[in-house]
């Protein structure tokens, strides 16, 4: 059974690679080996640092919400980047991509703060005695 | 900070995001299929949003994949800095294959984000390139799926170190998948349209190519359609008798809308014309550019809801809707709905 999944798994790959021979070039090796690199040596070490961060100066009721606010707040961002940096972008159409997105992405990083807020004050309610 | 990659927690998000890449390489090949038919693909045309739903399923499982993919890559991150680097030629090649995985998954991954938003920050040409990685990827992933197939029976750890626990883990992940989701899926989900501040459509009806890019400028009364070996003027499509269906604009892009469209039948043209029916090639006044023909399919334009559209929502239909008439087909793909139609063809 593994075998047979791996060697599906080779064949495709292999016909990947004879669809992506003709359209080859060093722009899209970059592309290819950018993710890995900017996640290793870029994503992953600040999401560690900031959980370290949190671990240290953020209060116990609160760590966890805060934790989680943050995560959701990053993939906000990440998906947010090509809607604001667009030097790149095509020609503008009438209707798509025109959102004022600066105010969407506060108003979406509001709302899981306030999330995180109200979870946080809640569950101290229901456990009145889980701080002493 | 000391802490061991977490199998039983890793695969169950492999198992998630093996989910949502086996959903967006399926949508995405029928994508392909549906602009470069091979011989033996068919595709039926109803239900009339089928390819607004295929599609709208690829770009959203897309979505949730990315933050998927970096919890992920968090579970194992760890092994990245195992010593010594490389054990034997086994581990080597499965160190390589794992590379090649998660290139071709971030590739896919950030290309069709940036894609989705017409956002283009590279020189190679992105359907050609997002298709041929696509196989890459899931061909990647089937291995890697073989190697680590034993792990699935790993017990749950009795402790994760960190803040959350193992289950708040899986939770804060599916959380950020859901987030992720509601922020832009509104770009093809009518009643989601405000939640989603980063979907990418504003207007009811968005315009994907102007008429100014396309360089295309209103026509005059001597203008005429050529249908075969007959030409048609506006006021003779108009005098014809006229049907309106309530049809999606579906894009590669992502989003989606209905509109109320009335117009001309196609296959009434052709029968008006006497061309025998088969696979019509339709032709824009655009000179240039990807999209200034389609070839619908003899099912699509033998189908009454396939019409040759002259208004929109009961107006006649502006300039960069593709004045003065153009295609609309049940369940195909926005780029070969061609506008500014000049010419209709039957080429088989």
């Amino acid at each position: 059974m593994r075998w047979a999944i791996g060697a599906v798994g080779v064949v495709m790959g292999l016909w990947g690679a004879v669809l992506v021979l003709p359209v080859v070039s060093v722009d899209l090796l970059l592309w290819f080996v950018a993710g890995p690199i900017v996640h290793d040596v870029l994503l992953a070490p600040l999401f560690a640092g900031l959980g370290l961060l949190i671990a240290r100066w953020v209060p116990q009721p609160w760590r966890a919400a805060v934790q989680v606010g943050g995560t959701f707040t990053g993939v906000l961002v990440l998906l947010a980047v090509p809607l604001l940096w667009r030097p790149f972008a095509g020609g503008p159409n009438p209707g798509l991509v025109d959102r004022d997105y600066w105010t969407g992405l506060l108003v979406a990083v509001g709302v899981v703060w306030l999330g995180v807020l109200v979870t946080t004050l809640a569950g101290r309610r229901k456990r009145p005695h889980a701080d002493r | 900070m000391k802490r061991t990659s977490s199998p039983h927690t890793a695969t169950r998000l492999g198992l998630w995001l093996g989910v949502a890449f086996g959903l967006c390489f399926v949508t995405g090949l029928l994508s392909h299929y549906l602009q470069h038919p091979p011989g033996w693909f068919a595709w039926p045309t109803r239900p009339v949003w089928l390819y607004r739903f295929t599609q709208g399923v690829h770009v959203t499982s897309g979505v949730a994949a990315i933050p998927l993919l970096l919890a992920k890559l968090w579970t194992v991150y760890p092994k990245l800095f195992e010593r010594p680097v490389v054990k034997s030629l086994p581990h080597a090649l499965e160190r390589g294959s794992v590379l090649v995985l998660v290139g071709a998954s971030f590739f896919e991954l950030v290309t069709g984000l940036f894609n989705a938003t017409q956002n283009y920050p590279w020189q190679f040409f992105f359907p050609s390139a997002h298709h041929a990685v696509a196989w890459i990827a899931v061909g990647a992933l089937l291995v890697h799926v073989a190697v680590k197939l034993p792990l699935m029976r790993t017990p749950a750890e009795e402790v994760r170190r960190g803040t959350l626990s193992r289950r708040g883990f899986l939770l804060t992940t599916g959380g950020a998948a859901a987030v992720a989701v509601l922020a832009t899926a509104g770009g093809t989900v009518p009643w989601l349209r405000t939640v989603s501040v980063l979907g990418t459509r504003s207007a009811a009806l968005p315009v994907n190519r102007t008429a100014a890019a396309a360089q295309v400028s209103t026509v005059d009364d001597g203008w005429r359609l050529t249908v075969g070996g007959r030409r048609f003027s506006l006021r003779e499509l108009e005098a014809l008798p006229q049907t309106t269906a309530e049809l999606p604009i579906a894009c590669v892009e992502g989003w989606s809308a209905s509109a109320r469209w009335t117009g001309v039948p196609v296959r009434d043209l052709l029968a008006l014309a006497g061309v025998e029916d088969g696979d019509v090639r339709v032709e824009s006044l655009e000179r240039d550019g990807l999209y200034r023909a389609s070839t619908l399919p003899a099912a699509h334009a033998r189908d009454p809801l396939t019409l040759l559209a002259l208004r929109v929502n009961g107006e006649t239909l502006p300039l960069d809707h593709g004045y003065p008439c153009r295609l609309i087909a049940p369940s195909r793909p926005g780029v070969t709905q061609t506008k500014w139609v000049t010419r209709l063809e039957v080429i088989r």
